[in-house]
């Protein structure tokens, strides 16, 4: 279960808005690589994982991320306060607009809605540790990219706190796969899927 | 910056290491100094925790003797408003 607790990670007080920015942020809500695929990968991958550490890395850093999604909705409602119709054309986000007015949806930079095909759930140890290396590493990438379009330090910010959590999560799946792989025989990872076959791991 | 503000920063970096190094504990579950530096950081944020729950309102909703008029009121996280509306 979850708690709520009514503060954020990390602080978003952005004072300028910029519809511009919102847009291309937003992919990090509802994009193919944003906080809530992070956050259902992780927590739906946790129910196959057969080694307890696994279990609880899945568990805090799919509950992180949902933090993380908070983030960039209390960024991108802030970018899109107090806005005219004209702004709004100007940042090119009218056809986002005329759809959801400046409600926070869940969609990719593109206008993408969120589809739970942008994530796996593989039921295989291996194979989903090495999903949630590469998700980390794509969302800093993402991170990366937008950066490379902010100009304000308001937004700046936080956006880098975040994509320095992608490179700590990584770091932590990366034990997370030796701590796997220690369970298995070394001559043959792959010998048989440790979430599913019924065999005794070898040390 | 309010002082409301100043003190939930603050209650959030001691949290932040709280989260870090939970993480990190999860595959160096023996490393004692990560325990301590953990167990420095959860005292302090109770403290901060208690002095602004005591002044502004609930972070947590725990149950009917928690404060259920401060815990609606303005701001939320995201609100960007300082003052109270």
């Amino acid at each position: 279960m979850w708690v709520y607790e009514k503060k954020l990670q990390y602080p978003v007080k952005i004072k300028n808005p910029n519809p511009a920015l919102a847009k291309i942020i937003m992919s990090q809500y509802g994009g193919p690589d944003g906080e809530l695929g992070a956050s259902l990968r992780y927590l739906s991958q946790r129910y196959s994982m057969p080694y307890p550490e696994l279990k609880a890395i899945l568990t805090d850093i799919g509950t992180e991320e949902l933090a993380h999604l908070e983030m960039i909705g209390a960024i991108v409602y802030q970018l899109t306060r107090n806005l005219t119709p004209e702004q709004i054309k100007e940042a090119g986000m009218d056809a986002y607009f005329v759809d959801h007015t400046t409600g926070v949806y869940p969609s990719s930079a593109a206008g993408v809605p969120f589809t739970a095909a942008y994530i796996q759930s593989k039921g295989d140890v291996l194979t989903d540790l090495h999903e949630n290396l590469a998700a980390e590493q794509k969302a800093r990438t993402t991170y990366d990219n937008i950066l490379r379009f902010c100009d304000d330090p308001d937004v700046i910010d936080p956006i880098r706190f975040l994509r320095e959590r992608e490179i700590v999560h990584y770091q932590r799946f990366g034990e997370g796969l030796r701590i796997a792989t220690d369970n298995l025989d070394s001559k043959n990872f792959y010998e048989f899927n440790p979430s599913f076959d019924k065999r005794r791991p070898r040390k | 910056m309010t002082e409301r503000t100043k003190l939930m920063q603050k209650i959030a970096s001691y949290d932040f290491a709280i989260v870090e190094l939970n993480l990190y504990l999860d595959t160096h579950p023996n490393d004692s100094a990560a325990k301590r530096r953990l167990s420095d950081s959860e005292h302090k944020s109770r403290e901060l925790r208690h002095e602004y729950e005591e002044k502004y309102g609930p972070i947590v909703f725990r149950d009917s003797s928690d404060n259920r008029m401060k815990w609606i009121k303005n701001p939320w996280p995201w609100d960007l408003c300082e003052e109270e509306d």
